[in-house]
């Protein structure tokens, strides 16, 4: 499979570990970033990671930050992902079976590498089961976001917020 | 402080425990879903329209596994939502990613540990900072 993953600057070290375990399992990583400790910004990461996905580019996806949460929730704020951050190999597998979830997240500073990898196993393993009841409730989850021209793909799309903080605009601390 | 919680039939047991675990200790909860009968989706959605219109200061979601309404309540632009099962996670989200709702799974969380993460979320503030870029990242996007 083409894997999309993506970080932010409180987990590259983990991200890698988990590209390195991806392709000794034959898979295709694309890595988006970001790709050492310097400061910077989930929400870039966990657009872009996603968008690979909704795209087709990619066929799942595995995020992470120091929760998870920031990275997963901009990710989730992209038309067509589902993402599920989880802390455990259940709901990885739950929300591959009842909701085709097509990105995977976890907390680089809450889950050992140990389990992290047994989620990811659990999550490119599970299959989807597609029932009536399970089409009908992804269709009701795919039909929050409608109109994604202005963000999807667009990589000026947070430029504003940068040149805001280059400018000294938001505190360092 | 007045907390929204919201639950599918499946959390709808916890969300009743989590409703007077909260009441008593000081805090105004208003339920969306007082009655059983509804999907993630739609009791997910009471509870992220009701922090968009400013009817309280936090919001709880609650299904089997916490992954559907996280999905939903994540697809509300103004909303941030944190699927925790654990308290660090409740805590440093609320602290870094001013997270106006987070969303738990009944069948994955039992009824102590899910306190600790209603308590964590609820005691800590948001620290602003920094991580306010971000934050304005994620509002910005849908």
């Amino acid at each position: 499979m083409i894997i999309s993953i993506g970080c932010d600057h409180i987990v590259p070290d983990i991200k890698m570990k988990i590209s390195a375990y991806l392709k000794s399992k034959g898979h295709t990583v694309i890595d988006n970033g970001t790709y050492d400790f310097v400061r910077t910004h989930y929400p870039i990461f966990g657009k872009k990671a996603a968008e690979k996905v909704a795209s087709k580019e990619a066929d799942l996806g595995v995020i992470l930050c120091g929760t998870g949460v920031g990275i997963s929730s901009s990710a989730n704020k992209v038309k067509g992902i589902r993402a599920a951050l989880v802390r455990d190999v259940s709901t990885a597998k739950y929300a591959k079976e009842y909701l085709n979830a097509n990105v995977i997240a976890v907390g680089g500073r809450i889950t050992g590498i140990g389990l992290i990898e047994n989620i990811i196993d659990a999550f490119l393993d599970a299959k989807y089961i597609k029932t009536p009841e399970n089409e009908k409730i992804i269709k009701k989850i795919d039909s929050l976001i409608v109109n994604d021209k202005e963000q999807f793909g667009n990589e000026h799309f947070f430029d504003e917020f940068i040149e805001k903080w280059d400018k000294g605009g938001y505190p360092k601390e | 402080m007045k907390i929204l919680i919201g639950s599918d039939d499946n959390g709808f047991e916890l969300k009743e425990y989590l409703k007077k675990y909260i009441e008593r200790q000081g805090h105004e909860v208003i339920d969306k879903t007082p009655s059983r009968g509804l999907d993630f989706v739609d009791s997910t959605h009471l509870v992220a329209s009701g922090i968009l219109n400013k009817e309280a200061d936090r919001g709880i979601v609650i299904d089997e596994y916490g992954a559907g309404s996280f999905m939903v309540a994540s697809k509300h632009k103004g909303i941030t939502c944190a699927e925790v099962s654990d308290e660090h996670s409740s805590k440093m989200t609320r602290s870094h990613n001013n997270a106006n709702i987070i969303a738990i799974g009944s069948g994955i969380v039992g009824r102590k540990l899910a306190e600790g993460i209603v308590d964590a979320y609820i005691n800590e503030e948001y620290a602003g900072g920094r991580h306010q870029i971000r934050v304005d990242m994620l509002n910005k996007m849908l």
